[in-house]
């Protein structure tokens, strides 16, 4: 094939998948979906393999793979042009209930040549608690509605049974109907598009393009693992949820042109919905792996032969029907993302040619804060808090990670704005911003996390309710590098008004210190906001890069009038003495560094 | 084991390389070049570790009001740099990363 050929089609689909992506966000009606960027698109092989990786959440570039298979296998003889085929089942390839794919296979001339699939987190799946994040579900059928494959859409026209039986089972069917139809929209525009390439420049011309694309980044990828040291890697990563602690380890090898990521020794599935089943474990390795190591590499099939992994069956990586997973993608996944982005940040960073290109861990802990009940106009609303999308980013070789600045496995994620939420619930914040200390320290600094604080507004119900599935709370996730230290905790805090007050508080400009009345730490459950109480939330930074004492003076001063980290903080993990017109004092900032050094010295040897 | 690390060091990380071959490869700290120990043993140890209640190392942000959470941080024996850090619970093993070869 001439390269200019090959490279327009590689090119159209991109672009194929970046026009079904805008229509997804624009028909959808969902903040979770177009303010938080909680989607995916992708282009399929017939066969299912992954084509065309796009932009979302990318631990589901694999999962939507298995599941336009598991499509295939099931419907095998039964595939017509424009159906459509949806598909959540965790044990056949989704990562939890909550995010539904819908599979479109494409033809051509009567003949299948491909299949777009997306997802978005639909607003209700019918689970035990709003939203589809069901901390109180024991098991997979506490979780809301499932299905290892259903036909949706039949030659174009909507399944009206179908749609109507699942419409049925959940809560706030108006809004579950305009996500499934948003993703239709979407499928039905990647299947426009993908047909109106196979008719400009021919079947045989387009298969042979897509066939050579995977052939590419294959060749590609066991290129770049061959340039990247031969080693092992480790990783652990913990989750504590009600009071019980779980860990994700992690050893990641590379030989020559291939990488096993290597479960074992991650503890046994969890009596909660943390766990995350092998497809969902094999799309959280994934999501650091595209944009870490493939950032010029077509996102695809090739990229995922090089790579093996290693879960072993019933471990909170790998578990086992009817193991709770509502919780999952916050979750076991979020720590195989982490623990991946760890290792393959090491391996990075061991290279003299790719130390630039390794990080810290972005964004670490999602916290999945579902609000529910009556809103102001009297409507019933459920919506995630988009502030999990924020995150933060993690500290690089050579700068420090971007405040407030997204995550590794959504390259677009973001959060909505206040006023997107007030409007739709019942609630006002009193503030939101950068949260003091958050960041890992280092040599370069983690990006901040963020804190912020709401009170229910003109609610008629007095307020409302929120699911939080908040794993995390004891245990920093955002691993540093390099002797960087990881960035702090999430923590989320229920502030009992004290009695007698009347109104809530106006501004809280001092943050949480400012918040009148008992401070109860919750994390896990479903809990009250309502009359004058309040909710904090803070969000973990990013990860440091190198060792905090030799960074820049004048950078942890500059950190300290921004209100990035704390006098305390700069001096006690700094090593950085500030004199009176907040600059750094040389000379104390040079004692107390050379006192940490020796505190450091007086340890005896680790073994 | 003093002196700049040569370029011919393999890297583990930023901070930690091997340096010579076979039997007589070592471990050394890439900011002193200080001995970490032979290349089949971890490095980790040869180094001082302070393991740290979480809420004693990093003030108030990381006060969970878990008690059992430890922030172990590696350095060199030598110069006292931070090699790498992790947070652990206690009694849980050493994160160990080899460089092949």
């Amino acid at each position: 094939m001439d390269p200019m050929t090959f490279s327009i089609i590689r090119h159209r689909l991109f672009r194929i998948v970046d026009e079904a992506v805008i229509t997804l966000k624009h028909v959808s009606g969902s903040a979770i979906t177009n303010e938080g960027h909680d989607l995916m698109v992708s282009l399929y092989r017939a066969d299912g393999s992954l084509l065309m990786g796009g932009v979302g959440f990318l631990h589901h570039l694999t999962s939507a793979a298995e599941a336009c298979k598991a499509i295939i296998r099931r419907f095998d003889g039964d595939i017509g042009e424009g159906d459509v085929f949806l598909l959540n089942d965790p044990y056949t390839a989704a990562l939890h209930t909550s995010d539904i794919y819908l599979v479109s296979p494409i033809h051509v001339e009567g003949r299948l040549v491909a299949w777009s699939a997306c997802f978005v987190h639909v607003t209700d799946i019918g689970a035990v608690n709003p939203g589809g994040f069901a901390p109180q579900a024991p098991d997979i059928f506490s979780e809301g509605f499932s299905s290892p494959g259903l036909r949706l859409v039949r030659g174009g026209e909507i399944c009206r049974d179908v749609l109507d039986t699942i419409l049925n089972m959940v809560r706030s069917p108006e809004m579950v109907s305009l996500d499934l139809r948003s993703m239709i929209a979407c499928n039905n525009v990647a299947r426009d598009r993908m047909q109106a390439l196979f008719r400009k420049y021919g079947a045989q011309t387009v298969d042979a393009a897509c066939a050579t694309l995977i052939e590419q980044s294959e060749q590609l990828f066991r290129a770049r693992l061959r340039e990247l040291p031969d080693g092992s890697w480790q990783s652990r990563q913990y989750l504590d949820v009600n009071g019980t602690t779980a860990r994700v380890v992690l050893t990641m090898t590379k030989t020559d042109d291939r990488l096993v990521f290597d479960f074992t020794g991650s503890d046994p599935q969890s009596a909660f919905s943390i766990n995350c089943t092998k497809w969902a474990s094999l799309g959280g390795l994934f999501a650091p792996l595209f944009p870490l190591l493939c950032y010029d590499i077509t996102w695809n099939e090739g990229v995922i032969r090089p790579v093996t992994m290693i879960a072993p069956e019933g471990s909170i990586v790998n578990c086992t029907r009817p193991a709770p997973v509502s919780v999952a993608t916050v979750g076991a996944i979020q720590s195989v993302n982490n623990a991946a982005c760890t290792t393959i940040g090491k391996m990075l960073a061991a290279s003299d040619r790719y130390r630039d290109e390794a990080t810290a861990v972005w964004h670490a802990n999602h916290f999945a804060i579902f609000k529910f009940g009556r809103n102001q106009r009297g409507g019933y609303s459920i919506g995630i808090l988009t502030e999990t999308f924020a995150g933060a980013g993690g500290a690089r070789s050579f700068a420090d990670g971007v405040e407030i600045g997204g995550e590794i496995p959504n390259p677009i994620s973001r959060m909505a704005n206040v006023e997107t939420v007030e409007a739709s619930f019942p609630v006002r914040y009193l503030f939101r911003r950068r949260a003091i200390d958050s960041g890992g320290p280092g040599q370069y600094r983690g990006g901040t996390g963020g804190e912020m604080a709401l009170v229910p507004h003109k609610a008629p119900d007095g307020g409302i309710d929120y699911v939080i599935s908040g794993k995390g709370t004891r245990h920093p996730m955002s691993e540093g590098l390099a002797g960087g230290w990881p960035g702090a905790p999430n923590a989320y805090v229920w502030v009992h008004a004290p009695e007698g007050g009347d109104g809530a508080p106006v501004v809280a400009s001092d943050g949480l210190a400012a918040l009148e009345g008992d401070h109860q730490r919750v994390s896990w459950g479903v809990y009250p906001l309502r009359g004058r109480d309040a909710l904090y939330v803070r969000w973990n930074g990013g990860g440091g890069w190198g060792d905090p004492v030799t960074r820049d003076p004048q950078a942890v001063a500059d950190d300290v009038a921004a209100g990035l980290v704390s006098p305390g903080a700069a001096l006690a993990i700094y090593g950085v003495a500030l004199d009176g017109a907040g600059g750094p004092d040389a000379p104390g900032t040079e004692r107390r560094r050379a006192a940490i050094r020796a505190e450091r010295l007086e340890q005896e040897a680790a073994q | 084991m003093t002196g700049t690390a040569p370029t011919t060091d393999r890297h583990i990380s930023p901070a930690v390389a091997l340096r010579g071959t076979g039997a007589a490869a070592r471990h050394v700290c890439t900011a002193c070049g200080g001995d970490l120990g032979p290349a089949d043993r971890p490095w980790k140890d040869h180094a001082r570790c302070r393991e740290i209640a979480l809420h004693l190392a990093g003030g108030p942000a990381y006060d969970t009001g878990e008690r059992e959470v430890f922030l172990r941080q590696f350095c060199c024996p030598g110069c006292a740099t931070l090699l790498d850090t992790e947070t652990a619970m206690a009694g849980d093993p050493w994160l160990t990363d080899r460089r092949a070869g």
